[in-house]
């Protein structure tokens, strides 16, 4: 009887300890788990603290998994974004003068100052939205997953994603209409 | 599919179609075909915001984090031998070895072999399995 969720078979290796498969799950995980965080949270560290949490919750979570209950790569995904909105949600309570983190805007070799500037750029206005139209855009666009899975992530239905994608892309474009230019396909 | 739908999909998922939701690809499709000047267009549009998009930094993991989380991850554990061929085989052989444990325990104790399945449960039950991990 064949799984149509591919992290299956590993997991229950881990379940066991198995180091080979925690190595692989680790493998496998980790980068999406921390583009996910960094991309919210627009921290690297807090990122890696979020990917640290995270992996915690799977190895209590491994020896307990059900089977077709879900997609363990849709559980993971609201794992991290749960750990991303307590950070949120703290820094939202502290009072302070300056934002989490400032980009470093200072001078910067010419080659690839304009790419570099741009990645700054296109961060910081991802910082700016909203975080649910932040959290959209980061899941479909980003950790590419399908609209009905996103929405399933979010707990809304696919037509609300998809408001909240049109919404976000429509303020990442006016935050970086001078640096995007049509394609030509 | 109406060009609104299309500039409304576009406007969500961006500017390739293979991105799109899987149920409106082929619809979409079919309007890219018959208004091509109106779908590059839009796709242009959007795909020129994708490519901005895509420039946003990329953190990479670094092997000092890699290797903070192997050393949280739980040990080896050491199955009862009889476990280790049930995970591969499934719950259909689950229950095979709860039904052959019943009847180890019944020639234990000088059951009778005809056992039904309560009683076997509620002897497998009273069976110390703390030793034994749960299968899958």
């Amino acid at each position: 009887m064949g799984s149509s969720d591919p992290d299956e078979a590993l997991l229950l290796r881990v379940a066991d300890g198995d180091p080979a498969a925690v190595r692989a799950l680790v493998g496998r995980k980790l980068p999406r788990i921390l583009g996910l965080a960094h991309r919210m949270l627009g921290d690297a560290a807090e990122a890696e603290d979020v990917a640290q949490e995270a992996f915690l919750r799977i190895w209590r979570q491994a020896p307990k998994w059900r089977p077709g209950a879900a997609r363990f790569d849709t559980w993971l995904h609201r794992v991290a974004l749960n750990l991303c909105y307590d950070r949120l949600r703290r820094r939202r309570e502290v009072v302070t003068d300056s934002p989490p983190e400032r980009a470093d805007e200072g001078p910067a070799p010419d080659r690839g100052l304009m790419a570099q500037d741009t990645g700054v750029r296109v961060a910081q206005a991802l910082q700016r939205l909203p975080d649910r139209q932040r959290e959209a855009i980061v899941l479909c666009h980003y950790q590419e997953l399908g609209n009905i899975e996103a929405a399933a992530t979010m707990g809304v239905t696919v037509e609300a994603l998809e408001s909240l994608l049109s919404r976000g892309r429509r303020s990442l474009r006016v935050a970086l209409m001078d640096l995007a230019e049509p394609q030509r396909g | 599919m109406d060009r609104r739908r299309f500039e409304d999909l576009a406007g969500a998922y961006g500017g390739d179609i293979a991105r799109w939701p899987e149920a409106a690809r082929d619809d979409a499709a079919l309007l890219a075909a018959a208004d091509p000047e109106f779908a590059a267009a839009v796709l242009a549009r959007e795909g020129g915001l994708d490519a901005i998009l895509h420039e946003a930094p990329r953190v990479a993991a670094s092997s000092a984090l890699f290797e903070a989380i192997m050393r949280t991850a739980p040990p080896l554990r050491r199955r009862a031998p009889w476990r280790r061929w049930i995970a591969p085989a499934g719950l259909g052989a689950g229950l095979a070895a709860v039904t052959a444990a019943g009847m180890v325990i019944g020639a234990q104790f000088g059951w009778s072999p005809i056992l039904d399945k309560q009683s076997v449960a509620s002897s497998v039950a009273d069976l110390d399995v703390s030793s034994i991990s749960e299968v899958g």
